[in-house]
């Protein structure tokens, strides 16, 4: 077992070094689809967050309730649902988007959105109201208001968007269930780790486990950072 | 027609338990355009409230408000801010956005979509006025105290609105900070084309700035008049314990050539001062500088003497006030109830009351 070990993390650094493919392509798909999933979540979520934390409104409390709840809904639930969404018989089964990185972002980006939703709305609620007043009484409206209010807690938003990727990029069981673990096309980071594992091909399981650490790494470095400074 | 009509205005804080309340009742008032109204009250009796609500930040429970006759307690979110950018609402505690200094004195201008050059240029004046040349560049926030408050008065004032709502502006202030903000208020003054509403627990700040005083006790006005009126005859003893004594004169000084004092025209009253400010004043006599005496004095060094009679006496134990009217003025005195009675001073007796010219003190 030391043996394999050891094998399997000089494999690893090879791999890594002399840039074989299908290990950089795992890695850069895994990113492409994180990250597009992220960034269309942030344009979609950010006004809805803005919008509930600023705008007094009937069913405020229960779509605050229910945000909270999906923002700790189960991946493998939600690749669930996407399947039967894309699948053949499904309402988009027409669009031929099943086992295709599409479907792998339109599961991640249902994921990301709530905790998106949640994080800005949380980090606008949090601005001082007596600077909300003043920006309001030097005459803002609600445009240059949000505005305003976004550069005041844009750490805080930061912060969200930092965690919807870290959770998308090393989550399983959505990405697993829609992508279908195909091999050059939609093997990503978290689905291959388990493949390669149960192959016993351990070189390429820690080499992409390797680079997922810095990247959950890199992502938290950046969250500490932020809250230092904030 | 009247800028600010405020009718029956109440406000009921819910509180967590479900209960109500009372911040404010039945408050009703006006102002006219030019005027500057001044809202006197302890900490606590609904004076932010009632601002708030006069800038839009908060609804009353009851009651309406017009300007210039139209409602505008029920707007509509776009008329709001309309309404919104005819005031400047200064705030009791100064905040500052998380930018520059310039950019935070530019803000008001710049949402109201103003030229960018002649934001440039208000901006320098204002900084300048301000005493802020060479921070215009730093963080707001990385400033000291006082000098975030004279960022916040710039950014109040640069936006030159029709109304000024000021909440205890100077309470919080430091005092060259005070003396600042005195002079941009009473730069407004003299324009008379703006309107202010301030609410205020400093007697001597209402003296200085008021054309009306209203005085605020536990959400209900208790008096609304000229600052002598309030000051003269209060009409409770809380009003008389918060407000205090004066008496506060307006009129027209100006300099005798051949005594080379200050000769102050107060309706039909003139009055003789020291202090050598010319042009219209406010003048401040306290009631205890005053005499009183039954026959013309003669040989006397007080400047001013004038014939009255006692409308109203008001006994305190064992001092009581006067109230004694000259020709179109009325003076509070006070003096021993001793005094009153070796006087023999009794309601509607003619009297004389003097004081000297260095007792009226211009504000």
């Amino acid at each position: 077992m030391p043996n394999e070990f050891i094998d399997g993390i000089i494999e690893a650094f090879v791999l890594l070094f002399t840039f074989d493919a299908e290990v950089w392509g795992v890695i850069f798909l895994s990113l492409r689809v994180s990250g597009t999933a992220i960034f269309i979540a942030t344009l979609i979520s950010l006004p809805i967050g803005s919008y509930i934390a600023l705008r007094e409104f009937r069913g405020k409390k229960v779509i605050t309730n229910l945000i909270n709840t999906f923002m700790g809904f189960p991946p493998v639930v939600m690749g669930l649902l996407v399947f039967l969404l894309l699948s053949k018989s499904g309402p988009l089964g027409d669009l031929g988007l099943l086992y295709s990185p599409t479907a792998m972002i339109i599961a991640q980006l249902f994921l990301a959105i709530p905790i998106i939703i949640g994080t800005s709305k949380a980090a606008i609620e949090s601005v001082d109201p007596d600077l909300k007043e003043t920006i309001l009484t030097l005459g803002a409206n609600e445009r240059q208001l949000w505005w305003e209010l976004i550069k005041e807690s844009k750490k805080s938003i930061i912060a969200g968007v930092l965690v919807a990727f870290g959770q998308a990029i090393s989550e399983v069981g959505a990405v697993m269930i829609v992508g279908g673990n195909i091999r050059w096309y939609t093997r990503t980071f978290t689905t291959s780790i388990i493949l390669q594992t149960r192959m016993g091909e351990f070189g390429m399981a820690i080499a992409l486990g390797l680079i997922l650490i810095i990247i959950t790494f890199t992502v938290n470095y950046f969250l500490t950072h932020l809250q230092m400074k904030g | 027609m009247n800028l600010i009509d405020v009718q029956n205005i109440s406000k009921d804080f819910i509180k967590n338990d479900g209960s109500a309340q009372n911040v404010l009742s039945n408050i009703s008032f006006t102002v006219k355009k030019g005027e500057c109204f001044t809202i006197i009250g302890p900490n606590g009796s609904g004076k932010t409230t009632l601002l708030r609500i006069l800038g839009l930040l908060e609804e009353p429970s009851q009651g309406k408000i017009f300007y210039l006759g139209k409602e505008i307690t029920n707007l509509s979110r776009k008329e709001r801010i309309k309404f919104r950018r005819r005031i400047s609402f200064v705030r009791q505690k100064p905040v500052v956005m998380n930018s520059s200094v310039i950019n935070n004195i530019a803000y008001g201008l710049k949402v109201r979509g103003v030229e960018e050059r002649e934001i440039d240029q208000k901006t320098k004046e204002i900084i300048e006025v301000v005493g802020l040349t060479g921070l215009e560049n730093k963080k707001a926030r990385s400033l000291s105290g006082g000098e975030i408050q004279r960022v916040a008065i710039a950014m109040n004032f640069i936006i030159d609105p029709e109304i000024y709502l000021l909440d205890e502006v100077s309470a919080n202030l430091d005092p060259m900070n005070i003396t600042l903000l005195e002079e941009f208020i009473n730069h407004i003054k003299e324009n008379k084309q703006k309107t202010i509403i301030m609410s205020t627990h400093d007697r001597l700040e209402a003296i200085k700035f008021a054309d009306r005083i209203a005085v605020l006790q536990d959400g209900s006005f208790t008096q609304i008049g000229a600052p002598n009126d309030i000051f003269t005859s209060p009409k409770d003893e809380f009003s008389a314990l918060f407000v205090g004594y004066e008496n506060i004169f307006s009129g027209v000084a100006k300099i005798d050539e051949v005594s080379g004092l200050n000769q102050i025209k107060i309706n039909h009253l003139i009055i003789t001062a020291s202090s050598q400010v010319e042009g219209e004043v406010k003048v401040c006599i306290r009631p205890e500088s005053i005499g009183i005496v039954k026959e013309p004095p003669k040989n006397t060094s007080y400047r001013n003497t004038f014939k009255g009679i006692i409308e109203n006496i008001r006994d305190l134990g064992n001092i009581c006030h006067l109230i004694v009217r000259c020709k179109s003025e009325k003076f509070l005195i006070t003096i021993t109830e001793l005094s009153r009675k070796n006087l023999k001073l009794e309601k509607n007796s003619e009297v004389f009351i003097n004081f000297k010219a260095t007792d009226v003190k211009i504000l």
